[in-house]
């Protein structure tokens, strides 16, 4: 009976979020919903975002909400990087196909707060194939975290464990095995994906995927998934795989995994 | 009126010394010339003239005075110091107490010292103070510092005693027993009198007893300390083998047995160190007993109450969280980023109904021990945090008892809010229940979320307490809109609600907890019903302070829970100590308290939890200072609450004591008159005992001068011209004599 309770709390929430999806006048953030995990695509400049994979982000969370036991928020939702809203939830995703614009003084001030209280972002390369937004984004950060570089992040780190266990990075492109990340007093705050994390995620009206997983097909679809669900996790457990309680059992699922 | 003379009325001692020897030369020089001249008929005319000539030089320098004085004789002054501590209170025979034996010597002292000037002062700690009436009448006290009463009479600006005579049994704590004689004068400083000293007793009484408990350095959490008992037997009482029991107390719970051991008692004493681990930080209250023997004299002295300082070198948490939120995620962040935090965690990240696509192999996720943390691992933690998890599917309900005890036994609870904590997360009607401060009773299933979004506010104790200054300091009164919170019953009774809904009422019509502090049994409970505290980490609201409101909540919170006295809004200590049977005054000081302010005392007694003392008091001056008077109390463990009522009542502060018949002046109950002895004889004085009291030296009389006029015999210059004419007249002489 309690168990039905426990349940149906549940599914009260998924009401909540649909109905913020289907954007009714119900807050954003009802009681158990407030800090669910929210993905919100961040808005540099004058470009627009790429339609379908805004699409990516409800997916996400749709993913999220389904193989894990956290809430999530499945409309997907924007947010400029030049005000306060930026600095409402402590995650972000700035995906681009071509080199981003300069980010303007009051954008830089913005995110470095956003970074200073502790935010995250996920940098997306929406065509690994060029890399020249990646590239861009890597010298706006720096203008946003000086004293921060990005370094490649594996399999060590907790992003690579807070739910699946996963040997390598991939997205709709399997460009690079590893992330990249600017690290600050031991977080993981600023992860940069050359894949096209969102643009495995996306979906299309019909339900299908609008971009082809390459090499790997529905395979690699389902690695870009599990990293997905992987880097929710992390926003919303930080770095709990780390703690010495787990080390045992994940080190014995590592040496049994096949190489 | 008594004339007398002075050979100078200014001069120093020092210069008519001077004046004197030199005088003396030439008369020296003038005899050894006359007798190396040899006969002549000048020859005493030189000599006589010489002699006057040098007695009125010396005069001329001297100046002689009459002295007129007004004075009279009184009777010495003699400082008697009497021992008030409580080992006097200990048999110096099979008839009579110590302290009735210091109300016969007091006495046969004032006979014998008829005329002297007796002062009675009662030494124990600090300063002496004035003895009225007799030694029996008095409040014992603890502690016996011969040493500062005196070296406070030293200092006295008044009249110094001619001597000082000690009445006590030798059980001092200072001058210890070893101190040799050099270190005895110094503590007497410039009070350069004799010491003499009346022992109370010699013999020992037939007793067994816990002569001494110590603590082997600083005592931490969950860490085996080890704690040296020494055991003694006096007076030929066979002790053979004893028993020696440590335990630790607990408000409304039975004693805990934390070490016990057998303890071979040869020629007199025994020793032995046992090792305790105890879990909770703060002061605890151990009760260390010895299985005493028959025949024993003083059976109050086989069990100390001792209050201990357990440190914390971390504190050890455990974290609960029901599913991964950025609640979750910002609690986490904050413990993780505190140093002195050891925090366990387990969050829930995946619920059965999941669909994970994947093998188990494939996950890097870990079962939930819950049984293996809530029972072989509870007690080690020194705080639980529940963070919206449901107690139901993840087997926690068969442990909620355990919980409670584990809470009632001194470990810290917080329950925050969420779709699963408090009446949803099936806390409602189990033992848990009765330990959070906000009742969880008559709320169905179906209403126990309200979703409407508010703001909490602050409660008028709120606005005052200690705990919420961190992050009032940063945010103010505001606190940022929560989308909905668990419905929860009113607070408990003595709970403290801190913040509170603005429109949604209890069943009884008041406003409904949002953030509630308790204490139930030795521990202490939060209840927080919102799960959006995140947003004073990171949230628009949060953005203007930088979000360092959410740790300065969370640290105070954690803080209040640990007992960290930055937190209690109010304090207590006993300016005396406590004595079993004597009346024990405390003294409180709150930390805010207006002019006019009140706060209720309770005093319970540990173990059996019954309330002995029930005190209103008023801080009347408004400096937040003042005392109660408890009345005495029975030997044991007490806990002291305090809730303050000026603006709401506080969340209560509560600190524990222990109250002993002798405590450490019974520890060993052996008169000591060899360490009076040692007094009296580094100090010139004589030990007598109390039947000796005749042999004692009477201190000599002193004359007070009440008038003293001081007339010179001649004016300066007479006596000046005087020596200049014998001067003269003996040079007149010489050369007559046909001397140079």
């Amino acid at each position: 009976m309690a168990r039905r309770r426990s349940r149906l709390t549940r599914r009260h929430l998924g009401v909540a979020t649909l109905a913020a999806a289907l954007g009714t006048s119900l807050r954003a953030g009802a009681f158990g919903e407030e800090g669910a995990f929210h993905p919100r695509l961040l808005l540099t400049g004058t470009r627009q975002p790429d339609r379908r994979r805004r699409t990516a982000l409800g997916r996400w969370s749709t993913e999220v909400v389904g193989r894990t036991s956290s809430p999530a928020r499945l409309g997907p939702t924007t947010v400029r990087a030049d005000g306060p809203p930026l600095l409402a939830e402590p995650f972000a995703v700035w995906s681009g196909s071509k080199a981003p614009e300069p980010l303007t003084a009051r954008e830089v001030s913005w995110l470095q707060r956003y970074v200073a209280m502790g935010g995250i972002l996920l940098v997306d390369d929406e065509e690994p194939g060029e890399g020249s937004f990646l590239r861009g984004a890597k010298e706006q950060i720096a203008r946003v975290v000086p004293d921060g570089s990005p370094i490649p992040i594996g399999d060590e780190n907790v992003v690579f464990r807070s739910f699946y266990l996963l040997r390598k990075a991939t997205g709709r492109i399997q460009k690079e095995v590893r992330l990249e990340a600017i690290v600050r007093a031991g977080m993981t705050q600023i992860i940069f994906s050359p894949n096209d994390l969102l643009g495995a995620l996306a979906r299309d009206p019909g339900g299908g995927h609008p971009f082809e997983a390459v090499p790997g097909g529905e395979s690699q679809r389902e690695q870009a998934v599990r990293l997905a669900v992987n880097i929710a996790m992390y926003v919303l457990c930080s770095n709990y795989k780390d703690d010495q309680v787990h080390a045992p059992f994940l080190m014995r699922r590592r040496g049994s995994e096949s190489p | 009126m008594i004339e007398s003379w002075a050979f100078s009325g200014d001069l120093e001692r020092g210069w008519l010394l001077l004046a004197a020897a030199l005088a003396f030369g030439s008369l020296v020089m003038l005899v050894f010339e006359v007798m190396r001249r040899g006969p002549s008929a000048g020859r005493l005319l030189v000599a006589g003239s010489g002699l006057l000539a040098v007695l009125a030089l010396v005069l001329a320098v001297l100046r002689p005075v009459r002295v007129f004085e007004r004075s009279s004789t009184v009777g010495a002054r003699l400082v008697v110091l009497v021992d008030a501590s409580r080992s006097v209170d200990l048999p110096a025979d099979a008839a009579r107490s110590r302290r009735a034996v210091e109300d016969a010597v007091l006495e046969e002292l004032r006979r014998h010292f008829a005329d002297v000037r007796v002062r009675a002062l009662a030494f124990s700690q600090g300063e002496p103070s004035l003895l009225e009436g007799k030694p029996t009448s008095a409040a014992p006290t603890l502690g016996s510092d011969l040493t500062a009463a005196l070296e406070s009479i030293a200092r006295a600006t008044d009249e110094q005693p001619q001597a000082v005579v000690v009445v006590s049994d030798g059980r001092l704590e200072r001058p210890g027993p070893d101190v040799g004689d050099a270190t005895i004068r110094a503590t007497t400083g410039r009070l350069q009198v004799p010491v003499h000293t009346v022992s109370l007793a010699t013999a020992e009484p037939r007793d067994a007893h816990i002569r001494s408990v110590r603590l082997a350095g600083s005592i931490v959490a969950h860490q085996p300390a080890r704690l040296e008992i020494e055991i003694g037997c006096t007076g030929g009482l066979g002790c053979g083998e004893q028993l020696v029991t440590v335990r630790e107390l607990h408000l409304g719970e039975a004693p805990v047995i934390r070490a016990s051991s057998v303890v071979r008692v040869d020629g007199g004493r025994g020793a032995a160190a046992l090792e305790v681990t105890l879990d909770r930080a703060g002061r605890r209250i151990l009760e260390i007993e010895l299985d005493s023997p028959d025949g024993d004299a003083i059976p109050e002295n086989d069990r100390r109450f001792v209050a201990v300082d357990v440190a914390r070198d971390r504190v050890r948490l455990l974290h609960v969280a029901g599913r991964p939120t950025y609640d979750v995620r910002a609690l986490r962040t904050w413990l993780k980023s505190d140093a002195s935090v050891d925090v366990v965690a387990f969050f829930i990240l995946r619920t059965r109904t999941d669909d994970v696509v994947a093998s188990q192999e494939e996950l890097a996720l870990i079962p939930f021990p819950v049984d293996e943390l809530f029972t072989k691992h509870l007690s080690s933690f020194d705080a639980v945090v529940l963070q919206d998890f449901d107690a139901e599917p993840y087997g926690l309900s068969i442990h909620l008892r355990r919980l409670a005890d584990y809470v009632k036994q001194g470990g810290g609870l917080i329950m925050v809010g969420g779709p699963n904590a408090f009446v949803s997360g099936n806390y409602a009607q189990t033992a848990l229940a009765e330990v959070l401060p906000v009742s969880l009773r008559g709320i169905p299933p179906d209403a126990a979320v309200d979703l409407a979004a508010f703001s909490p506010a602050l409660t008028r104790a709120g606005r005052r307490a200690p705990v919420l200054e961190p992050v009032a300091s940063l945010v103010g009164e505001r606190w940022p809109e929560m989308p909905g919170t668990n419905v929860v019953g009113d607070a408990r009774e003595g709970a403290t609600v801190l913040l509170e809904h603005p429109r949604r009422h209890t069943k009884t019509g008041a406003a409904m907890p949002v953030l509630a502090l308790g204490e139930y049994g030795s521990g202490r409970t939060i209840a927080l019903t919102v799960d959006g505290s995140h947003m004073l980490q990171f949230s628009s609201f949060a953005a203007d302070s930088g979000g360092r409101a959410h740790g300065a909540f969370w640290d105070a919170m954690l803080g209040w829970l640990m007992r960290d006295p930055r937190f209690e809004p109010a304090s207590v200590e006993l300016p005396r100590g406590c004595i079993a049977g004597v009346p024990t005054t405390m003294a409180l000081r709150a930390m805010f308290a207006d002019e006019g302010a009140e706060a209720d005392l309770e005093i319970q007694r540990m173990g059996s939890g019954k309330t002995v003392r029930q005190v209103h008091v008023t801080f009347a001056d408004g400096n937040g200072r003042t005392t109660a008077d408890l009345g005495p109390l029975e030997a044991g463990g007490y806990t002291a609450t305090v809730r303050l009522d000026r603006q709401g009542r506080s969340a209560p502060s509560r600190h524990d004591f222990a109250c002993e018949a002798g405590g450490d002046e019974w520890a060993d109950p052996r008169p000591d008159p060899t360490r009076l002895e040692s007094i009296a004889q580094a100090t010139g004085g004589i030990a007598v005992a109390p039947d000796g009291i005749t042999k004692l030296p009477q201190p000599r009389a002193t004359r007070v001068v009440a008038e003293r006029r001081v007339e010179a015999w001649l004016p300066a210059w007479m006596w000046t011209a005087l020596a200049a004419a014998l001067m003269g007249g003996h040079w007149v002489a010489r050369r007559r004599d046909g001397l140079s």
